[in-house]
């Protein structure tokens, strides 16, 4: 009988390694669980322009911009951390696996703080 | 020899690489995708503004790809973490059935909102509706 995986090993969890594993995991299951949602709403725009309008003024509230800033953040984390991945796979990354994973980190924040504030600037506080 | 979960794992290497090749092409896609319809466009998503965009081909294509391969690259991630944790047959038998019918039936509601927006886009482009 083989080893089964376990889902939260404790004793792991001290390196930067398993946490970048398994927020990967988390993350990538958000984005399918979003990508689901997204096809299927977006799917009212064959519905004709009222209807659509209608769909995106719920949208368009303060929460969901919110929720769309969060959505931003998993995106990036998700899209760096697996460039990570390609380099460790591929390039030798393996030997600063960590030091990328900071850096890529970094990168993404940045890009989290502006294309959030870009989100959040749509906000239209009087509705 | 009585067949185990384990020989399952001989065939992953071609997923494997597909996994890393779909996620280069998603990287780029969900950029353009993200900057051009949830940071650029000014205010409220306006129905004008959401298919004034359609009206490229090419950015229908770029759609159209991106669609494929976040369909295959989110449901074999998926299927990858079932295999890591689920060991009981029916279940997982159950489980890879319900990712393949999630992911055709996405599938198509995703390329029907494609298709039927771009040919309708023509029709009100020449009726004059959208500038």
């Amino acid at each position: 009988m083989y080893k089964r995986t376990k889902i939260f090993d404790l004793n792991y969890y001290k390196f930067i390694g398993s946490w970048a594993w398994i927020l990967h995991r988390l993350a990538g299951l958000a984005l399918i669980f979003y990508i689901t949602l997204h096809i299927w709403v977006i799917n009212v725009l064959t519905k004709g322009p009222d209807k659509f309008n209608n769909v995106m003024d719920f949208l368009n509230s303060p929460l969901f911009k919110f929720l769309e800033v969060g959505l931003w953040g998993v995106i990036l984390f998700h899209a760096f951390n697996g460039i990570r991945i390609i380099i460790i796979d591929f390039f030798e990354g393996a030997v600063s696996h960590k030091k990328i994973f900071y850096i890529f980190i970094i990168i993404a924040f940045v890009l989290w703080v502006i294309g959030g504030y870009r989100i959040l600037s749509h906000i239209n506080w009087i509705q | 020899m009585r067949k185990t979960f384990r020989e399952t794992s001989k065939k992953g290497a071609v997923p494997w690489l597909l996994q890393r090749i779909s996620a280069l092409i998603i990287f780029v896609i969900v950029m353009i995708h993200f900057v051009t319809y949830h940071m650029l466009s000014e205010g409220a998503y306006k129905y004008e503004k959401v298919v004034s965009k359609m009206k490229s081909p090419w950015f229908n294509l770029m759609q159209f790809l991106l669609l494929c391969a976040v369909l295959y690259h989110g449901l074999n991630g998926v299927w990858m973490i079932v295999e890591d944790y689920i060991h009981i047959k029916g279940l997982r038998l159950f489980l890879f059935s319900l990712i393949i019918v999630v992911g055709v039936s996405l599938f198509f509601v995703g390329a029907l909102t494609i298709i039927k927006v771009s040919n309708f886009n023509v029709e009100i482009f020449r009726a004059g509706v959208i500038k």
